[in-house]
């Protein structure tokens, strides 16, 4: 099957969906591995399944020098940030215990929260200011002595804003409370230190940030008492026994891994590393720098996200440098996000997210809710002239519709 | 990384000790870890007779056996044991 793509180059400005393009070593890997590899991982003794168990290997080293992870077994593959996070949520929920999160997160989060919250678990959720940014003193002040774990997303997906995750993660191993956080939109975008910022569970995709093909991504798991896995099955090792074994990583990682999309993971997390996450955060800010500029002047507009005060904030730690991440929110006044959405389409081939980005209580903290809004999300990729392009088309549709409300 | 399988140089009539693993993510670390330090080291189907435990073992220079050790107790590798377990 071809896929059918139009004549018309579009410009993609979905980079928080997932990243596009990916670098071409990503793609490299994996028609390597899919041509000269192709073993299963660790189920045999032969080349092919020690080549894959190699690329699996890797992959997990990379990333844990990037999360600075001290021992990277303590790294396990899943489909998804997604998996992850449900992972580590039902392994650590505890009847009678109650769990602490945030207004901004993403339906990975709030969903599975969502469920233990109408079978008795007591859940708190701590709301954002008009920015999107949470206030880590409200969080600490919503730990209580039956609270059992804190989960924050490191950076929203509906407006950038990044929270300070170094003084959350304090608080809680100060308090003795599990923290997860959710790095989907943030791994590979600003720097993460899983020791200093004393995260104890990370959450990441691999098809975002990291520039990995979908279908990756994984959890750390900083501490023992995760319970029970979402998943048994075969893992290679242990194999007279019909229990699952109890050591990492092949306690979470039942079944055959997603090896060629491991293989393009570890391609892709190379390119960030060789081009430097402090050097992708510039570019992002650079773009966002621009559109501000264009934008923020122009009554129409109606600009989402802590922009104001970039570079601002009197965050110490070098991770809360950045206060956005490459992801801006807005609406033109009187316009709906949909129909803005699909002129940039049909018109400008801008490819675009419009609505609520499966963050519908994000959406209701920045007030929103329910129409959403249109969001523009860049990458390594993305160039100065897309942008410009891109804000020629906004004010364009402005000129068009904002007048005719 | 996949590569043709090597002429291996290495005979494995060598290499008389086999260290045992309970999963492939440690039998692979093991192997970097040793060639790192000069010790030589081949991957092999794990040995029913010594363990059920993992398909992949690590074949090992014997006469190097203390400093294997010493390695592994140093980077705290995650190994079920080490053998001396020539090639039949």
């Amino acid at each position: 099957m071809r896929l059918q793509v139009r004549a018309m180059r579009t410009i993609y400005f979905d980079n928080a969906a997932t990243s596009w393009p990916k670098p071409k070593s990503v793609l490299r890997a994996m028609s390597d591995f899919f041509l000269r590899g192709g073993g299963n991982p660790g189920r045999s003794g032969h080349g092919r399944s020690i080549g894959a168990a190699r690329v699996v290997v890797r992959t997990r080293e990379q990333l844990a020098g990037m999360f600075n992870v001290r021992e990277s077994s303590r790294i396990v593959f899943t489909k998804n940030a997604t998996e992850a996070l449900n992972i580590a949520i039902y392994g650590l929920a505890e009847e009678g215990k109650g769990i602490v999160t945030t207004s901004m997160e993403h339906n990975s989060v709030m969903r599975p929260l969502t469920y233990l919250r109408n079978r008795g678990y007591e859940i708190t959720a701590i709301k954002g200011d008009g920015t999107g940014r949470v206030n880590p003193e409200a969080v600490a002040r919503a730990v209580r002595e039956d609270t059992n774990l804190v989960i924050v997303t490191h950076a929203s997906n509906v407006t950038g804003t990044v929270n300070d995750i170094g003084a959350i993660g304090s608080m809680c191993r100060e308090r003795g409370v599990s923290f997860l956080v959710d790095a989907a939109q943030t791994a590979g975008v600003i720097p993460i230190d899983v020791e200093e910022m004393k995260v104890d569970f990370l959450a990441f995709s691999g098809h975002k940030g990291l520039l990995g093909p979908q279908g990756t991504g994984g959890l750390y798991i900083g501490k023992d008492q995760l319970q029970l896995p979402l998943m048994r099955g075969g893992t290679g090792s242990l194999s007279d026994r019909e229990e699952q074994p109890d050591f990492f990583p092949d306690r979470f990682e039942s079944g055959t891994l997603n090896v060629v999309g491991i293989a393009g993971l570890g391609a892709g997390i190379e390119y960030v590393m060789k081009r430097g996450i402090e050097s992708i955060s510039g570019h992002d800010e650079t773009i966002l720098g621009i559109f501000i500029e264009e934008l923020s002047g122009d009554g129409r507009f109606v600009l989402y996200g802590p922009f104001a005060n970039i570079r601002g904030d009197g965050c110490g730690a070098s991770a809360c440098r950045m206060v956005q991440t490459g992801v801006l929110s807005l609406n033109i006044a009187g316009v709906s996000p949909s129909r803005v959405g699909q002129v940039l389409d049909r018109e400008y081939a801008i490819q675009t997210r419009i609505g609520l980005h499966c963050a519908p209580s994000a959406h209701r903290t920045i007030g929103t809710f329910p129409d959403g809004t249109v969001r523009l999300s860049w990458g390594p990729f993305t160039k100065k002239g897309d942008v410009r392009h891109a804000v020629r088309a906004l004010r364009s549709i402005a000129d068009r519709y904002a007048e005719l409300q | 990384m996949f590569g043709k399988p090597k002429r291996n140089k290495i005979d494995l009539r060598d290499l008389e000790g086999v260290i045992s693993f309970f999963g492939s993510h440690h039998a692979i670390r093991t192997e970097g870890l040793l060639k790192r330090n000069g010790i030589k080291a081949v991957l092999i189907p794990g040995p029913r007779e010594i363990s059920p435990n993992c398909g992949v073992a690590l074949r090992f220079d014997w006469q190097r056996k203390g400093e294997v050790v010493s390695l592994l107790k140093e980077h705290l590798v995650h190994y079920e044991d080490v053998h001396y377990y020539p090639e039949q």
